[in-house]
């Protein structure tokens, strides 16, 4: 990057099953004026948008930035859409950081959002694509096979995930902007019915309305805030073909390529060590196994004993998803930008119930496609 | 601005465009232009250092249409990448502000949207609020009618003038193989087409159509090495306008008018009628008119030469009918405009668009020569 850039303000909805006191404007306008307040700024400051959420087809409006333009503040601003499925929420913030970065835009104003009671999300995510068996199952349908092969591939015993779901659950209780905050318990959750096996219904995200917003600044300009900001060591974002002779699901190469260039680009050689918390994309508790591998916290196959021993709990070694994740608030589209926002809150330290004690360094991850999209950043307390 | 890094259109693919392209799905559509682009400037896939997709899932009538992209693109090994929900012209935005970071050197931008898999107008329609415009019909079509009305009523700009605006471009299309009509229609011909909605005529809107396009951007030092005669990207900018069409003068373009001088202003110039040649992603004429009237820009006038190509009202692919602008211009100043060519064309400008009655407007300064030394 060109030159320094921070996150100097978030603001984000409480994520719920309904919320029908506003409209998908309404919504998005919530998140926005939390984070300008937030920033210390108004809308005049801004220099530039940038809006994502995940397939339009959720809400049933296509390109939606467009009527939300006046309610996001973007009359007379550039605004740039991102989509790139659940990874978008991060995708869409690393363009913000991009804006500022360049050296064109000093202030940027970035959201992510998805009203998933308009809609239906899994009539809207079971297409009936060319040259694809239909599967009319959903994220659950398509993702479930990829957990059997974690299973299959590395012995993970059957408590693990519901594991990562009761500890998902417990993070939960302590964040007050999280949809599920019911705690379950390892027996609640292999108790809950079967969806798609592996996933059980208490290993799955729920379906939420919800929003974040965030601006980024420059160096001078996050100097002046009234906060102290939280730096963006690094950010990318990679993709890879579905259709790679061999590719490997478990553990897709993007999301291994994208995390080591996260961590080169911030100093960063002993992952399990250097990094104080992280907040990962994690829709079904099995892709948390899955994630610590691929993100290098540990080898191949060696994913779910840290969750066996609980060294990823809130308190533990390395604290994952303390503010319950996508497990405990799903808004799709806003889903990632949120694992970032809630990065930059622990290293600014304000996390509130959920801050782990003195972070300084912070992951923020999403993933989507096939699993194939990855973004990431790093967040540190210092420039 | 003298921190700006010159970035160059090193290379430009596109599939003709047509009605309906029933041999092939659109990854199919989009893996020969790919193909095409990188050929034609002698890399590899490995060369190109980020890569990004312009597309909207509705007009493919499904969700995550771009995901099937990743492969026809040389997603292997994974690739930096992103993908907007908008025009490619303005993914090849994005993939500049990405160079101006220093991060990566090149880019490989496509757009592709397969019209024929739905209905473009009911598509469209969609774009609206879904409370108040969405609900009352208005496709792309009555939104332009309205602001024809506007225009109309305010300039005093009659059939007549629309007609001759029209003519001028399926004149100039006709000698363009990419384009999806192909026949010169004269003002008085057209004239005589009925009303599609009033005062717009069929013979004044562009044909919907499929194609898939592909551009290649690179930055100085690298350029030079891809392309005999790369075309430097001067200055650039765009801007957005609140949706509601009621609350905005329809009559006007603010956001198109903003981008122009936002972009001159970069590229050092202090009107845009010292280009040579203009693309303009105009839909009916009166968007021609109004577009030239915020670039400041006369659409009667000799120079600069307007859509040479034919402009939308010939092909309108759209998701590509943005970067087929900037493509355009890349061909009239590379010398890969064969017959269409506007002679000595030295500097060129190239508009791109999307939303109802011109809602997102984004301009490119585009020259042969370099614009920072």
């Amino acid at each position: 990057m060109k030159r320094p850039v921070a996150v100097v303000g978030v603001g984000q909805t409480h994520h719920t099953t309904r919320r029908s006191d506003v409209n998908i404007a309404g919504l998005v306008r919530e998140a926005v004026d939390l984070a300008l307040r937030d920033a210390g700024l108004e809308h005049k400051d801004i220099d530039a948008i940038v809006i994502g959420k995940a397939p339009d087809m959720l809400e049933g409006v296509a390109q939606p930035e467009q009527f939300l333009a006046s309610a996001v503040g973007a009359h007379m601003k550039p605004m740039l859409r991102v989509h790139t499925a659940g990874s978008v929420g991060a995708s869409t913030a690393l363009t913000a950081v991009t804006h500022v970065a360049s050296g064109l835009y000093d202030r940027v104003l970035t959201i992510a959002f998805e009203k998933q009671s308009e809609g239906n999300a899994m009539w809207a995510l079971s297409p009936n694509m060319p040259f694809v068996a239909p599967l009319v199952a959903g994220a659950g349908g398509f993702f479930a096979p990829y957990c059997r092969a974690y299973i299959a591939k590395t012995n993970c015993p059957p408590h693990i995930g519901p594991m990562v779901a009761a500890n998902a659950r417990d993070n939960a209780t302590r964040n007050e902007y999280a949809h599920l905050r019911e705690p379950m318990t390892v027996d609640d959750v292999l108790n809950s019915p079967m969806l798609w096996d592996p996933i059980r219904f208490g290993e799955t995200c729920p379906s939420s309305d919800g929003a974040i917003a965030m601006v980024v600044a420059s160096e001078a300009t996050a100097k002046k805030g009234p906060r102290k900001p939280a730096w963006i060591k690094s950010g990318y974002s990679y993709a890879e073909a579905m259709w790679v002779p061999g590719r490997d699901q478990v553990s897709p190469r993007a999301g291994r390529v994208c995390s080591q260039a996260v961590y080169d680009k911030a100093g960063i050689t002993d992952p399990w060590n250097q990094i104080d918390v992280a907040e990962i994309y994690v829709p079904f508790a099995w892709f948390e196994p899955m994630w610590l591998e691929n993100l290098g916290f540990c080898a191949v196959g060696e994913g779910w004993k840290i969750v066996d021993r609980g060294e990823q709990k809130f308190g533990a070694h390395l604290p994952i998803n303390p503010s319950g994740g996508v497990l405990c608030s799903n808004p799709i589209g806003a889903s990632g930008m949120i694992r970032l926002g809630e990065a930059a809150l622990q290293v600014m330290g304000r996390a509130g119930a959920h801050q782990v004690e003195g972070a300084k360094t912070a992951l923020g991850h999403a993933y989507g496609g096939g699993a194939q999209y990855f973004a990431m950043w790093i967040v540190s307390s210092e420039l | 601005m003298s921190t700006l890094r010159n970035v160059a259109i090193v290379g430009f693919a596109q599939l003709p465009v047509v009605a309906r392209d029933e041999h092939r799905i659109s990854t199919e559509m989009l893996y020969p232009v790919v193909r095409q682009a990188l050929a034609d400037c002698g890399v590899e896939r490995d060369a190109i250092d980020y890569q990004i997709a312009g597309s909207v899932d509705y007009m493919d009538g499904r969700p995550f249409g771009f995901v099937s992209a990743l492969d026809v693109m040389g997603s292997w090994p994974p690739r930096q990448d992103l993908h907007l929900e908008m025009d490619a012209a303005f993914c090849a935005y994005y993939a500049w502000l990405r160079m101006q970071t220093g991060d990566c050197d090149s880019a490989l931008v496509v757009g592709h949207g397969k019209t024929s898999e739905g209905e473009p107008d009911r598509v469209l329609n969609l774009q609206l609020d879904p409370y108040y415009q969405a609900p009352i019909g208005l496709d792309p079509t009555s939104s332009c009618a309205l602001q024809a009305s506007a225009y109309m009523a305010r300039t005093g700009a009659t059939d007549t003038d629309l007609a001759a605006i029209a003519a001028r471009n399926r004149a100039a299309g006709a000698r363009n193989s990419d384009n999806q009509v192909r026949s010169a229609a004269s003002a008085t011909e057209l004239q005589k087409t009925p009303w599609a909605v009033e005062p717009l005529r069929k013979g004044y809107l562009p044909p919907v159509g499929e194609s898939a396009t592909c551009m290649i951007l690179a930055a100085e030092g690298k350029a030079e090495k891809l392309c005999d005669r790369p075309v430097w990207i001067h200055g650039t900018d765009h801007r957005t306008e609140m949706q509601t069409l009621g609350a905005r003068d329809l009559s006007r373009s603010a956001s198109a008018k903003l981008a122009g001088e936002k972009a001159l202003a970069m590229a050092g110039l202090s009107r845009a009628s010292d280009a040579d040649v203009v693309e303009l992603y105009a839909t009916t004429p009166v968007e021609e008119l109004i577009v030239c009237e915020a670039l400041g820009l006369d659409a009667k006038a000799a120079r600069p030469v307007i859509n040479p190509s034919g402009g939308p009202l010939c092909a309108h692919p759209i998701m590509s009918t943005g970067l087929v602008r900037m493509g355009e211009i890349f061909r009239q100043l590379s010398g890969r405009a064969g017959d269409r060519a506007v002679a000595n064309a030295r500097r060129g400008i190239a508009h791109a668009m999307q939303g109802h009655c011109l809602q997102q407007n984004l301009v490119w300064v585009l020259g042969t020569e370099r614009r920072w030394s």
